[in-house]
């Protein structure tokens, strides 16, 4: 089963739905499905924290990151999925002169397991863990904030899940997760950082950690959630007073949102989703939208037709 | 299998979170050995000045002799604080030990990078402008863009060499050994060399550092002198240095640097740099000389130019009638077929900027928050010093070189683009994205031409083994801003032209010096 991307690692650079389809939900795929998720996300931002001063800026207006992603999400067993997603991503801004910028940005892949799950309470409790790694696809530039695509920044993650499911449909799940991530390499070989003139091209990337709570009605057809996410950067400093963002910034966002979904036919379901950021650090107060779909196939079914 | 599953995946989990164990503090600077005097530069106090400071004025008192009971007190004092000093301490003798010349320059970089900070604009729409009278107020004062940069490097750079070649003619008039020259007893941290070591070689570039940065940041008046104490008493931690050298040291310093300070800072017309009640001037004398499309500033809300009488600022090595005859022709007008020539060339860049193009404009932006160009080309000055192990007046010598050769490049430039107030590309064409931000001020010539020119036309004389490589950074450094479509290429072209001959300047200073 799929779910709404949450937008985990939503740097000032993008309100990025960097995460795949269900990292972070509690619902597992069957064994031997597919899913297949494409969706179109778009998420814009005026005002922005400057560490944790908010602020717009003039010379930059309204920045937007916007994203075309595809995503698998495949039962290995009804306990054990894997996920794979890859977006493709462009930023641009209404104010500045300087030129936006457009590529393939990350590939991530999930494992998730189902560690859990016990019948109670009218319905039924599960645990869940999630591990992920992450790796940049293309030579994109991590040091144009806001408007480069990504980090650079090759992650691991582990996050776990508790979920409680009632028989008539509703539910509720909590996830908290940490983002390991490694240090990059930029285009410049000084730079400063908490004050101090760093005489090296290698960046500092806080690792993250993120937790988020949904509440959801799932039931035949219909789907919807409304959830609460949050992140935030371990270490790091803040924007310099007037100046561009840059990977070693403790970034953070809180952000509520919606998400719908609706089955069509037994495979396809249309979806969407708005969220907005409510608290911030080192990040935009972004409006999130997104849209997509998804298709489930029968791999097994398929394997046995064919034979 | 499911025992089996669990155990896979807590073996996948345990290799990821090993691989990406990683190191969550900034990069460490390389640290610098110090290294032994081999030239002692003896005739080194002759040499020519920037300030020709008169003797009397640089005068030390007669140390106490050897054997004089004074100075065995010195001795005994020095050993028990050596004998006293914690690891830390004894790092810092490294620290400092290695040069003290560029550690300055460091320190000086990393301010300028701090106050490298354009004001935010205010709610209607004007500017603030940083206060010298309340320098810690934000806006913080200096905002330390290019050209101020460029002239604290300069005058940091002249003030320790002149008060080097100073404390050197001392040094060899009063011929006092080192102190474990003196006490065999004392073992010192650091390389030992014959140098004379009254007044203290260290103790001077500290204090010359102190004053001139203590001028240019009034805001850092504490940490300055923090630094500076931390740099004398590291001799002491080292053994290198009695307590009298250094009193000797820092007063020749000091006095050094106060007089560049009031006979060339306090009357270069800095002050005057940013007269913006007398810009219209400049752009109505551009009209009379028939250039009709003038530059405009690209911030919203417009930002009044960076230092539009900068170009009138005196500069080091060479007088205003040869910078006016080193102004280049008028450059090419919007609306000839020589300008959308240029244009098309970045329009087509705009569109289809590679990878390389825009790391080759990063590297070399040196934007707000960085160091700036002069800073770009001062750090470099510095590690080709350190690759060549030059003693202090040797280092001194290159730094003021270079720093007087950049800020008259900055000079020279600036008194180029207030003269003909060329409008940037993005000024044209709006679709001619760029790949940094756009500078403040007008567009021909390219200012990180100019001062890289300067720069590399003083490292190749000084370092000529890296004359082939310290060119293609120019070069590069140049091409970098039409990359970046904040420059036309002949904005570049003629910017790495005008610099190189600004350098030759330097140059020659350089070889009349009597240091060859």
């Amino acid at each position: 089963m799929l779910k709404k991307i949450s937008t985990l690692l939503l740097g000032l650079s993008a309100g990025l739905s960097l995460s795949a389809q269900s990292p972070t939900d509690g619902l597992m795929m069957p064994q031997g499905q597919l899913c297949i998720l494409g969706q179109y996300t778009n998420s814009q931002w005026e005002n922005y924290w400057q560490g944790e001063t908010k602020r717009s800026n003039s010379n930059l207006g309204k920045v937007s990151t916007q994203s075309a992603m595809v995503m698998g999400n495949y039962g290995i067993t009804s306990n054990l999925n894997v996920m794979l997603g890859l977006p493709y991503v462009w930023t641009g801004s209404t104010q500045s002169y300087i030129t936006g910028q457009k590529g393939l940005q990350d590939l991530s892949l999930f494992l998730k397991y189902q560690i859990l799950e016990r019948k109670a309470l009218g319905g039924a409790f599960k645990i869940q863990t999630t591990g992920g790694l992450s790796t940049p696809v293309s030579n994109y530039t991590n040091d144009l904030m806001p408007f480069s695509i990504g980090l650079q920044s090759k992650t691991a993650s582990l996050r776990g899940i508790v979920n409680y499911t009632a028989d008539f449909g509703l539910y509720v799940t909590a996830e908290v997760g940490h983002t390991w991530r490694s240090n990059v390499t930029v285009d410049r070989d000084s730079y400063l950082f908490n004050n101090e003139l760093v005489e090296s091209d290698e960046m500092l990337v806080p690792n993250v950690l993120d937790y988020s709570a949904r509440i959801g009605y799932i039931k035949s057809r219909f789907q919807a959630e409304v959830w609460y996410d949050a992140f935030t950067g371990l270490t790091g400093d803040d924007i310099r007073y007037n100046e561009a963002p840059q990977a070693t910034n403790k970034m953070a966002a809180g952000q509520v949102g919606v998400f719908a979904k609706y089955f069509i036919t037994k495979r396809f379901a249309p979806l969407a989703s708005v969220s907005q950021v409510l608290s911030g650090r080192n990040a935009g107060e972004s409006l999130t939208w997104a849209a997509g779909f998804t298709y489930f196939l029968d791999v097994n079914k398929k394997a046995e037709a064919a034979k | 299998m499911k025992k089996q599953s669990i155990l896979a995946i807590g073996a996948a989990f345990g290799l990821l979170l090993f691989a990406t164990q990683c190191d969550k503090n900034a990069p460490e600077a390389p640290s610098i050995e110090p290294y032994p005097e081999t030239n002692l530069e003896a005739s080194a106090g002759t040499w020519k000045t920037y300030m020709s400071i008169d003797d009397s004025k640089t005068v030390v008192p007669t140390p106490e002799a050897a054997g004089s009971s004074a100075y065995q007190a010195e001795l005994t004092q020095l050993k028990s604080t050596m004998a006293g000093a914690t690891a830390e301490q004894k790092e810092l003798a490294l620290f400092w030990g290695s040069n003290g010349v560029t550690r300055w320059h460091e320190i000086a970089r990393e301010l300028a990078a701090n106050y490298n900070v354009p004001p935010n604009y205010n709610a209607d729409g004007t500017y603030p402008a940083p206060d010298p009278a309340n320098p810690t107020a934000y806006p913080r004062f200096p905002f330390a863009n290019p050209p101020v940069a460029s002239r604290m490097f300069a005058l940091l750079g002249v003030a320790q060499y002149d008060a080097l070649v100073a404390c050197w003619k001392r040094k060899f008039e009063h011929n006092r050994l080192a102190p474990y020259k003196n006490a065999s007893d004392i073992q010192p941290l650091i390389p030992t060399n014959d140098l004379p070591s009254y007044p203290s070689e260290d103790a001077v570039v500290a204090a010359a550092s102190r004053e001139i940065l203590k001028f240019i940041f009034p805001g850092e008046v504490s940490y300055i002198n923090d630094k500076a104490e931390e740099h004398k008493n590291s001799r002491l931690w080292a053994g290198a240095n009695v307590q009298s050298d250094l009193s000797a040291g820092d007063s020749l310093g000091r006095i050094v640097a106060q007089y560049v300070i009031n006979e060339w800072a306090k009357k270069d017309k800095m002050g005057q740099a940013n007269n913006q009640a007398a810009y219209p001037n400049l752009k109505a004398d551009a009209n009379a000389r028939g250039i009709s499309v003038l530059w405009t500033s690209r911030d919203i809300p417009s930002r009044p130019p960076m230092l539009p009488f900068f170009g009138n600022v005196k500069t080091w090595n060479f007088d205003d009638a040869t910078k006016i005859a080193l102004r280049p022709p008028v450059p090419p007008q919007p609306g000839s077929a020589e300008f959308e020539a240029a244009m098309d060339e970045l329009r087509d860049i705009a569109k289809n900027r590679t990878r390389e193009q825009q790391r080759i404009t990063a590297y070399w932006a040196d934007g707000a928050g960085s160091y700036t160009p002069p800073g770009h080309w001062n750090r470099k000055a510095c590690e080709l010093i350190l690759e060549k192990q030059f003693n202090e007046i040797r280092s001194a010598r290159a730094m003021a070189l270079v720093g007087t050769a950049v800020v008259d490049a900055g000079i020279t430039c600036w008194d180029v683009k207030y003269y003909y107030l060329l409008p940037r590309p993005t000024e044209m064409d709006p679709d001619v994205t760029t790949g940094t931000g756009i500078p403040n001020f007008p567009a021909y010539t390219s200012g990180h031409s100019t001062f890289s020119g300067a720069a590399v036309e003083v490292l190749s004389y000084l370092f000529p083994d890296h004359k082939s490589e310290l060119e293609a950074m120019a070069k590069e450094a140049s091409e970098s801003r039409i990359y970046g479509c904040i420059h036309y290429r002949f904005d570049c072209e003629v910017g790495l032209e005008v610099g190189k001959k600004v350098g030759e300047y330097a140059v020659t200073r350089g070889r009349n010096d009597g240091s060859e």
